[in-house]
C-alpha cells in the first residue's frame, strides 16, 4: 500500500511550446522562483512565468504566462540551463559552450563571458567562498580527463582550478570543495582544494547512465548497481540505507524527505527516512526529472509537469487513515527540523495520540498506551470513548478535529462483547497506572470516577481499595452507579470517605438487615461494630448502639470495649454513662464491666462490686431455673469465685449480705477470708463443707503475696480447727495428719508436737517428722554457712583495713620476737595486725594452741 | 535522526544468514528473510552510545558497495555458514579486502551461523550422530547437515586476518574470543556476539571523542582559559 506524497499537475502544455512539430523536443529545464526556462533541441530558450493557484478543494494548479523566447542561432540543442538569480543571469550550455544571457530579456552577454569545450557543468549550491555576486560552477571539459572550476560573474567568467582525473568523468555534482564524480568504472569523491580523492564504489557508466545528485550538505545520491539509489557522504561513507529503484532509472530528484526517481514507465517515490517505497506514479515518456528549490519538475519531450508535494500534515493523515502508524510517526519526526519547534510539538503529539487510538482500535493496548504516554494524551479523550464513564459534572469535550473516528466503544468494537471487555480491562489498568501521575493532573475527578465505575461494573476487587483510600470520585455521580451494580458496601465506604459516616452506616445496616443485597463482606455486622468502635463521633455510636446490641450483645458491646486506648479526652466515653445505658443488656453490661475491671484494670469499687453482684445474680438466676445446665452453672460459679478471690476492691460486706442465705458456702468462706475472719471461713470449709482440699487451698491463696509467718498462722489455724478437741472425729484426724504430712514445711514443729495427741504413732507422722527434721537440719546448716560466709567477709574487710593502715616495720637483729623474746636471725617473720612482728614458728605454735583451746571449749560446751 | 557514534558491519556470502542474525538480535525472533538488496541499516542504543549496524547484501552484484559500507567501521562481523565450506573460503577470498577501508583499530569477529543445522549443536544428542561420524557427508537425518567448518578453521582464519592487517596477535583480542558459532534460528550465541562487540567498540568511541575534543577549539568555551593573545587589545 502506498500513500500520496506528490500530485502530478500539468504546467506547460504542448501547444505553448512546439505544438505539433514532431522533431522538436524539450532538452532541458530550469526553474528559479517564478521563472521557468525551457531549452529545446532546436536552440530555443522559452521563458514562462509560473503562477501557482490553490483550488477550493485544496488541489493546486499552475498557469503559465509566456514571456519572450530566444533563438540562440546555433542550430544545436540547448543542453543545460542554470539560473543565477543574484546575477540576473541564465547560464546556458549549448554547442559545448557555456554562455550567459540576461534572465529577463534572454539577451546574450557579450564575449569574455564564455567557456568553450564544455561537456557538462554543475553549480555549487554550497560554495566555500561567500561572495554573493558570483556563482561557482564545475565543468567537465572536452579535454580528456579534465575538470575545471570557474567563477561566473555578471559579465565574465574566471577559471579557478583545473584538475586532471585518472578516468574520464561523465557526471558531476558539487558541494563545498567536494566533487562527486562518476567515472567510467566507478564513483569517487574528490576534494578540489586538496586534491585528495576517495573511491566510493564501482559502477559501469558505459552500461548505464550514472546519476550524481546532491541531496544535502556533503551528501550525494548515486545510481548504484542493481537499481540502487546509494547515499554517500563527502567522507565516503553511507549514512542511510540505499533505496531500491528499478534497473533503468534515468533521473532522480530530492524533495525532503523524499527521493524521486524516473524510469521509462513510472516515477517512484521513496522516503529517505525509512527507505521505503511510498508512492508510484505511472508516467510514460518521462524525459527529465529535476528538483528546483523544493519544486519538482517532470517533463516529457513535449510537456512540463509539476510534482506538487502534498502538505506534510495531509500525508501524515493519509498514512494514519490507512493505519500506517510507524511510517506516519517517522515522517512527522523527519520534519522536526523543518517546522518551528512549538508547532512541531503540537503536530507530533497529535500524531502520537492519533496513532495511539489507531492501535487502540486494533486492541494493541500496550503499543497504544506507549503512544498515549508519549503524546501526552488527555486521558479523558480515552475515557470519553466509554459511554457514561465521565462524571456528569465533567467539563470535558473531545478535541477538534477528532483524534479518531470512533463514536464510542460500541462503535469501535461493533458490539463484540469480548472486545468490549478487553477494552475495559485495558482502561482499568491504564487509569490505575496514571491516576497518581501527572497525566491525571487537572482531571482527577474524571479519572477516579471513571475508574470507580469500571471497577463497579466489572466487579473488580480493587473497588474497595479505591473508595477506601484517597480518591477524587464524584460522589453524586458514583452513588447511582454503585447502587446499580449493588456495590452497597463500597458505597458506604465512599460515603465514609466523603465524611458522611451516618449515611454509610445506614447503608451497611440495610445490608445486614437484608433490605439491600450485597455480599461483599460476610462479616459486615462485625465490620460495622468495628467501624463504630473506632468512630470518634459519639453521637453516631449512641445512635446505632441499640441496633448493634440488639443484633448481638457479645459482639455489639465492642463498640464500647474496643475503643482506641488513647482516645482524646473529649470523645472518651464516660464508663458510668455506658453502664447506665447498658442496664437493658444483661450480657453486654457484664462484658463491659469485665472490660473495665479485668482488661483495663480500673481500680474502682463501684465497678468491682457491680461486677460481683452481676456474677452473683447471674448464678442465682441460672440456679433458680429448673433446667439449668450444670456446665454453665459451674462456669458461672467459677467466674464468680475467681473474681471474688482475685479482686479486693468490692464491698465484701455487701456481697456477703447477698450471699449468706444462698448455697454458696465456698464463696462465703472466700468473703470471710477477705475480711480476715479466717476462723469463720475455716469453719465453713472444714465443718460445713468438709472440703479439706478447699481449706488447704484457702490457706495457700489467702497467704499468697504475704510473709511466711502469715501463712504459718493460717496453717496453724487450720490444724487447730481440725484438732478442735470439742469436735474430734476420725475424719478430721486423718485430715490433720494429711495436712501435716503434706505441708510439713509450713508448720512450727515444736508447736505441732505440743498439739499432737500422745497416742499418735511415730509412723503416722513419719513424713512430717522427717520433713521437720530435715528442715531443722537445713536451717542449722544454712545458718552455719551464713555464719562462715559472714566471717570470711569480715576477714576480707580486715585485710583491706590492714592494707590501708599498714606502716613500715623495722626489723633488725636487735629487735626481738614478742612471743619468745629471742632476736630475729632470718628475714621471715609474721606480722600481727597490731603491728607486732613475731617469728613464724612462734606464730604457728600460738595458733595451734589457740585452736586446741577452742576445741576444748567447744567440746565442753557440747557435753 | 540520531547520529551514530560508531559503525559495525556484517559481511559474508549470500545466504549465510546476515539479515537473520541482525533480525534475531533486534526483533528477538527468526523469520524468513528475502535476499537483501544493497544494504540495510539499524541503529542500536547501547548505553549512552548509538551504534549503527549495517547489514550488507551478500550477492555478488552488490559486492562493490562493501568497501563503502566498511569505511570507518569499528567492527566487522565476517559471517559464514558452518555447513558450507565455500561460504567460509569466500570470507578470505572476497570479503577480507573490503575491510581495507575500515578504521585502523577495527575489531574482527568470525561468525559461523546456522549452528542449529549441524549434528553437534542439536539440543538432543542424535543417536545416529555417532555412527555418522565418518567424513562422508551422508547424514541419515534429513534435518541435520554435516558440519563443514569447525571452530579451529575460524580461529586459523582469524590469525591470518591479523597477519593480513599486520597486527600483533598479542595486542589484539584472543582468537578464541572472537570466533563465534551462532544460530539465528534458535538464538544461540546471538546476543553474546553482538553484545561482546558492542562492549569492545565502546573504548574506541571514547578514544575518538577524546581526540575530537583536543582537535576542536570551542570558541564559546575558551574564554578565560589560557593566555590571551595580545593582538586583541
Amino acid at each position: 500500500m502506498s500513500i500520496k506524497a506528490f500530485e502530478l499537475c500539468l504546467a506547460v502544455e504542448r501547444d505553448l511550446l512546439m505544438g505539433d512539430k514532431a522533431r522538436i523536443n524539450i532538452e532541458c529545464i530550469e526553474c528559479c522562483g517564478k521563472n521557468l526556462y525551457i531549452g529545446t533541441n532546436d536552440c530555443f530558450i522559452f521563458h514562462f512565468l509560473l503562477e501557482e493557484k490553490s483550488l477550493a478543494n485544496g488541489k493546486q494548479t499552475f498557469s503559465v504566462q509566456r514571456q519572450p523566447h530566444k533563438y540562440l542561432g546555433l542550430k544545436k540543442p540547448v543542453n543545460e540551463l542554470k539560473a543565477a538569480s543574484a546575477l540576473n543571469r541564465l547560464i546556458v550550455l549549448c554547442d559545448n559552450t557555456i554562455m550567459l544571457v540576461n534572465m529577463l530579456s534572454l539577451d546574450l552577454i557579450p564575449s569574455g563571458s564564455k567557456i568553450k569545450g564544455v561537456v557538462t557543468f554543475t553549480v555549487n549550491e554550497n560554495p566555500v567562498s561567500g561572495d554573493p555576486f558570483c556563482v561557482e560552477i564545475c565543468v567537465i571539459s572536452i579535454k580528456k580527463r579534465t575538470i575545471q572550476i570557474y567563477m561566473v560573474y555578471e559579465d565574465k567568467v574566471q577559471i579557478v582550478k583545473e584538475l586532471s582525473t585518472p578516468e574520464q568523468p561523465s557526471a558531476v555534482s558539487l558541494d563545498g570543495y567536494f566533487l562527486c564524480l562518476a567515472f567510467t568504472t566507478q564513483y569517487i569523491i574528490l576534494n578540489y582544494n586538496t586534491g585528495t580523492s576517495q573511491d566510493l564504489f564501482p559502477y559501469d557508466s558505459e552500461e548505464k547512465k550514472p546519476i550524481v545528485k546532491r541531496v544535502g550538505r556533503e551528501e550525494f545520491l548515486l545510481a548504484g548497481p542493481g537499481g540502487l539509489g546509494m547515499f554517500a557522504t563527502a567522507a565516503g561513507v553511507s549514512q542511510r540505507a540505499p533505496v531500491h529503484w528499478s534497473e533503468n532509472v534515468i533521473g532522480a530528484a530530492v524533495c525532503y524527505p523524499y527521493v524521486l526517481a524516473l524510469d521509462d514507465g513510472f516515477v517512484t517515490i521513496h522516503s529517505m527516512l525509512d527507505q521505503q517505497l511510498k508512492q508510484t506514479l505511472s508516467f510514460r515518456d518521462g524525459h527529465i526529472l529535476q528538483d528546483f528549490e523544493g519544486k519538482v519538475i517532470l517533463a516529457t519531450t513535449k510537456e512540463v509537469y509539476m510534482l506538487v508535494p502534498l502538505p506534510l500534515e495531509r500525508q501524515i493523515q493519509d498514512l494514519l487513515a490507512s493505519q500506517r502508524v510507524e511510517e506516519a510517526i517517522v515522517l512527522a519526526e523527519g520534519a522536526r527540523r523543518t517546522i518551528p519547534k512549538d508547532k512541531f510539538q503540537v503536530l507530533h503529539r497529535r500524531i502520537l495520540q492519533q496513532s495511539g487510538f489507531i492501535l487502540f482500535g486494533q486492541l494493541q493496548f500496550l503499543e497504544a498506551k506507549e503512544y498515549f504516554r508519549k503524546g501526552h494524551l488527555d486521558v479523558r479523550e480515552l475515557i470519553s470513548l466509554y459511554p457514561l464513564l465521565l462524571p456528569s459534572t465533567s467539563t470535558f469535550t473531545r478535541c477538534h478535529p477528532p483524534l479518531h473516528a470512533f463514536a464510542d466503544l460500541n462503535h469501535l468494537t461493533q458490539g463484540d462483547h469480548n472486545k468490549i471487555i478487553k477494552c475495559k480491562q485495558f482502561l482499568i489498568s491504564y487509569l490505575n497506572e496514571v491516576r497518581t501521575t501527572d497525566v491525571a493532573n487537572g482531571c482527577k475527578e474524571d479519572v477516579d470516577t471513571a475508574l470507580l465505575k469500571l471497577y463497579a461494573e466489572t466487579g473488580h476487587e480493587s473497588l474497595l481499595d479505591l473508595v477506601a483510600s484517597e480518591n477524587s470520585c464524584v460522589l453524586v455521580d458514583c452513588v447511582p452507579w454503585l447502587e446499580k451494580y449493588h456495590k452497597y458496601f463500597a458505597l458506604g465506604l465512599l460515603y465514609h470517605y466523603n465524611r458522611q459516616d451516618d449515611t454509610a452506616i445506614q447503608i451497611w445496616i440495610k445490608i445486614v438487615n437484608r433490605d439491600l443485597q450485597d455480599n461483599t463482606r460476610a462479616d459486615l455486622f462485625e465490620y460495622i461494630v468495628d467501624f463504630l468502635s473506632f468512630c470518634s463521633n459519639q453521637e453516631l455510636v449512641w445512635k446505632y448502639a441499640d441496633w448493634v446490641l440488639q443484633q448481638n450483645e457479645k459482639i455489639g458491646v465492642h463498640i464500647f470495649t474496643r475503643r482506641p486506648v488513647n482516645e482524646d479526652k473529649g470523645v472518651k466515653l464516660n464508663p458510668d454513662v455506658v453502664i447506665k445505658y447498658l442496664h437493658k443488656y444483661p450480657q453486654a453490661i457484664v462484658f463491659y464491666l469485665e472490660h473495665l475491671v479485668l482488661d483495663r484494670n480500673i481500680q474502682k469499687e463501684a465497678f468491682h462490686t457491680h461486677l460481683a453482684v452481676l456474677y452473683l445474680e447471674r448464678f442465682l438466676d441460672l440456679y433458680s431455673q429448673k433446667k439449668h445446665s450444670s456446665d454453665e452453672l459451674s462456669y458461672v460459679r467459677g467466674k464468680l469465685r475467681t473474681f471474688l478471690q482475685q479482686s479486693s476492691l468490692y464491698r465484701v460486706h455487701f456481697i456477703l449480705g447477698k450471699i449468706k442465705d444462698t448455697q454458696l458456702d465456698l464463696e462465703c468462706a472466700i468473703l470471710y477470708g477477705k475480711l480476715e475472719e479466717h476462723d469463720k471461713a475455716m469453719n465453713i470449709l472444714v465443718h460445713q463443707l468438709k472440703d479439706f482440699k478447699a481449706a488447704e487451698d484457702y490457706c495457700i491463696w489467702n497467704s499468697k503475696d504475704r510473709d511466711f509467718s502469715y501463712r504459718q498462722k493460717l496453717f496453724h489455724m487450720l490444724l487447730s480447727t481440725y484438732m478442735d478437741p470439742l469436735l474430734t472425729s476420725s475424719e478430721l484426724s486423718v485430715a490433720a495428719v494429711d495436712l501435716l504430712n503434706s505441708h510439713a514445711e509450713v508448720f512450727d514443729a515444736t508447736w505441732v508436737l505440743r498439739l499432737v495427741p500422745d497416742n499418735w504413732s511415730m509412723q503416722l507422722l513419719c513424713p512430717f517428722l522427717i520433713e521437720a527434721m530435715r528442715k531443722s537440719m537445713h536451717s542449722t546448716r544454712m545458718s552455719q554457712v551464713a555464719l562462715a560466709l559472714a566471717h570470711s567477709e569480715n576477714l576480707i574487710y580486715k585485710h583491706e583495713k590492714l592494707k590501708c593502715q599498714a606502716e613500715k616495720v623495722m626489723l633488725s637483729e636487735k629487735k626481738g620476737c614478742q612471743l619468745c623474746h629471742n632476736t630475729f636471725n632470718n628475714p621471715e617473720f609474721v606480722w600481727y595486725s597490731n603491728g607486732v612482728p613475731v617469728h613464724t614458728h612462734c606464730a604457728m605454735k600460738r595458733n595451734k594452741n589457740l585452736t586446741d583451746m577452742k576445741h576444748l571449749r567447744d567440746a565442753s560446751n557440747h557435753t | 535522526m540520531k547520529k551514530p557514534d560508531v559503525k559495525l558491519v556484517i559481511l559474508g556470502d549470500v545466504n549465510v544468514g546476515k539479515t537473520s542474525l541482525l533480525h534475531r538480535y533486534t526483533e528477538r525472533r527468526f523469520k524468513d528473510t528475502v535476499s537483501t538488496v544493497g544494504g540495510a541499516f539499524f541503529l542500536k542504543q547501547w548505553g549512552p552510545y548509538n551504534i549503527s549496524i549495517w547489514d550488507t547484501a551478500g550477492r555478488e552484484q552488490f559486492h562493490g558497495l562493501g568497501s563503502m559500507y566498511c569505511r570507518g567501521a569499528a567492527a566487522v562481523v565476517l559471517t559464514y555458514d558452518v555447513t558450507n565450506w565455500q561460504s567460509f573460503a569466500e570470507l578470505e577470498d572476497r570479503f577480507l579486502a573490503l575491510t581495507d577501508t575500515a578504521s585502523a583499530d577495527c575489531i574482527f569477529a568470525i561468525v559461523g551461523n546456522k549452528a542449529d543445522l549441524t549434528d553437534e549443536c542439536a539440543s538432543v544428542p542424535h543417536p545416529e550422530a555417532e555412527r555418522d561420524a565418518c567424513p562422508c557427508p551422508s547424514p541419515v537425518s534429513t534435518t541435520k547437515s554435516h558440519k563443514q567448518v569447525v571452530k579451529e578453521d575460524a580461529v586459523a582464519l582469524y590469525k591470518r586476518i591479523l597477519k593480513y592487517k599486520m597486527l600483533e596477535e598479542k595486542q589484539c583480542q584472543a582468537a578464541e574470543a572472537m570466533c563465534f558459532e551462532t544460530s539465528a534460528k534458535s538464538g544461540y550465541n546471538v546476543d553474546l556476539l553482538f553484545e561482546t562487540l558492542f562492549d569492545m567498540v565502546v573504548p574506541g568511541i571514547l578514544r575518538k571523542r577524546a581526540e575530537g575534543l583536543s582537535q576542536t577549539v570551542d570558541l564559546m568555551e575558551c574564554k578565560g582559559t589560557g593566555p590571551k593573545s595580545s593582538c586583541c587589545y
